[in-house]
């Protein structure tokens, strides 16, 4: 037996790691990622992948956490983090629109607004008003108003009135600034007044940049 | 230079029979007449003798041509050219050609295809040698996109086609210090445990944008 094929089937019957196997972008991470981090990670984006859900996402933290310099043990919770939250985001997809294999940019969006601090049924009402649509503006939307210190369903409500009148993607993030900037003007309105104002304008926001 | 004999001169000019002279004049003579004969023959005819010929022959005209004339005789006079071409280079320029021809021609911002929106990063840091936007849209990667401060007034700018969609970023200032947007109004905890946030970015696919 020759050396070469002595070679080739050693190649062949090495194992390979699983980096290099899963292809779900974890070969982005070799040389990126902290060696100690690695493996765990490694293992945490192969489940997402062998579940069915975006890996993404994670490949993308890991590399955030990597570029900070965050240590090894913070960055793999910060991955396994990520994962919980994409399992609970199908998880409420599965619920909002059953029979449907939920598409991986609304279980990305739906995680991005759990990470944004909207909370479960919040974010399974929105779903339920428009099942078909991509949810990413609706639920930034609604992150938006939340984060602007308004009663979360009563943003909920003003978010499903503006798609009930016609409203779709982008335009209901103009409702969310419509509502910020009529807390924000002179002479104070409270976040109830400044809802209610927006509603009685609805649909004619004014179209304004992200 | 010692005066010619009387004699030989009038042998020479043909007044007097060659023959009616002494023997060295005669020898003398014949060394003459052999010169002349030789300086009678017509000279090899070199391009400097060519020249000088057309210069005599025409000197006003020469002189008088103006540069622009010079040009339209040497434009209008057919000339052969050999142009030899490897095929590598020949085609690398058409591949040239074929790239300027098909760039875009716009004002020299960026240009955004449907799915893509117009980012804009603005920033004060004031007295910073360096300021640079990471984030999930160059994989978390350093060096990709700077932000400019060409006036030095410490307002650091920069502007870039991304796709329409949701992107985490955070600014580096200096190489070294992570800051986040202030500017950017949407924030997300970076899930690493430090409380430490991420600027959120929302870009509208240009043809939503009014």
């Amino acid at each position: 037996m020759s050396w070469k094929l002595v070679l080739a089937l050693a190649l062949v019957a090495r194992p390979a790691p699983v980096i290099a196997q899963s292809g779900n972008g974890t070969t982005r991470l070799t040389g990126r990622v902290p060696a100690a981090a690695l493996p765990a990670i490694d293992s945490i984006i192969a489940t997402a992948a062998a579940e069915s859900l975006p890996t993404e996402p994670l490949v993308q933290k890991a590399l955030e956490g990597s570029a900070k310099n965050i240590p090894a043990d913070r960055l793999v919770n910060g991955v396994r983090r990520g994962l919980l939250q994409l399992r609970q985001a199908r998880a409420i997809l599965t619920r909002a629109v059953p029979g449907q294999s939920p598409p991986e940019g609304h279980v990305v969006a739906v995680a991005a607004a759990l990470a944004r601090g909207l909370s479960g049924p919040i974010v399974e009402r929105l779903l339920t008003v428009a099942p078909n649509e991509p949810p990413g503006p609706a639920l930034h939307a609604a992150a938006d108003l939340v984060a602007h210190h308004f009663d979360p369903d009563s943003a909920a409500d003003l978010l499903v009135e503006a798609h009930n009148k016609g409203l779709r993607g982008v335009r209901l993030l103009d409702v969310a600034v419509a509502a910020d900037h009529e807390l924000q003007r002179p002479g104070g309105r409270t976040p109830s007044e400044a809802l209610a104002h927006v509603r009685a304008m609805l649909p004619n926001v004014r179209p304004g940049r992200p | 230079m010692s005066p010619i004999d009387p004699r030989l001169q009038e042998a020479l000019d043909g007044e007097r029979d060659p023959g009616d002279l002494p023997a060295d004049l005669r020898e003398a003579h014949a060394r003459l007449i052999a010169a002349t004969q030789m300086l009678k023959a017509t000279p090899p005819v070199s391009v400097a003798w060519r020249v000088m010929a057309e210069i005599r022959e025409n000197p006003g005209r020469v002189q008088s041509d103006g540069p622009a004339r010079r040009l339209i005789r040497w434009l209008g006079r057919p000339r052969a050219f050999t142009v030899r071409l490897r095929p590598v280079w020949t085609l690398a320029l058409a591949a040239g050609l074929v790239t300027v021809l098909l760039l875009p021609w716009s004002n020299g911002g960026p240009t955004p295809g449907v799915a893509q929106g117009i980012a804009s990063f603005v920033g004060h840091f004031p007295g910073a040698r360096s300021v640079e936007v990471v984030g999930s849209f160059n994989d978390w990667s350093r060096g990709t996109l700077h932000l400019n401060d060409d006036n030095g007034d410490g307002i650091w700018h920069a502007k870039a086609v991304l796709p329409a969609g949701q992107h985490e970023y955070m600014f580096v200032v200096d190489g070294e210090r992570w800051v986040p947007d202030p500017l950017a109004g949407r924030y997300v905890d970076d899930g690493f445990g430090a409380g430490q946030q991420n600027s959120l970015l929302i870009v509208r696919p240009v043809s939503s944008q009014p």
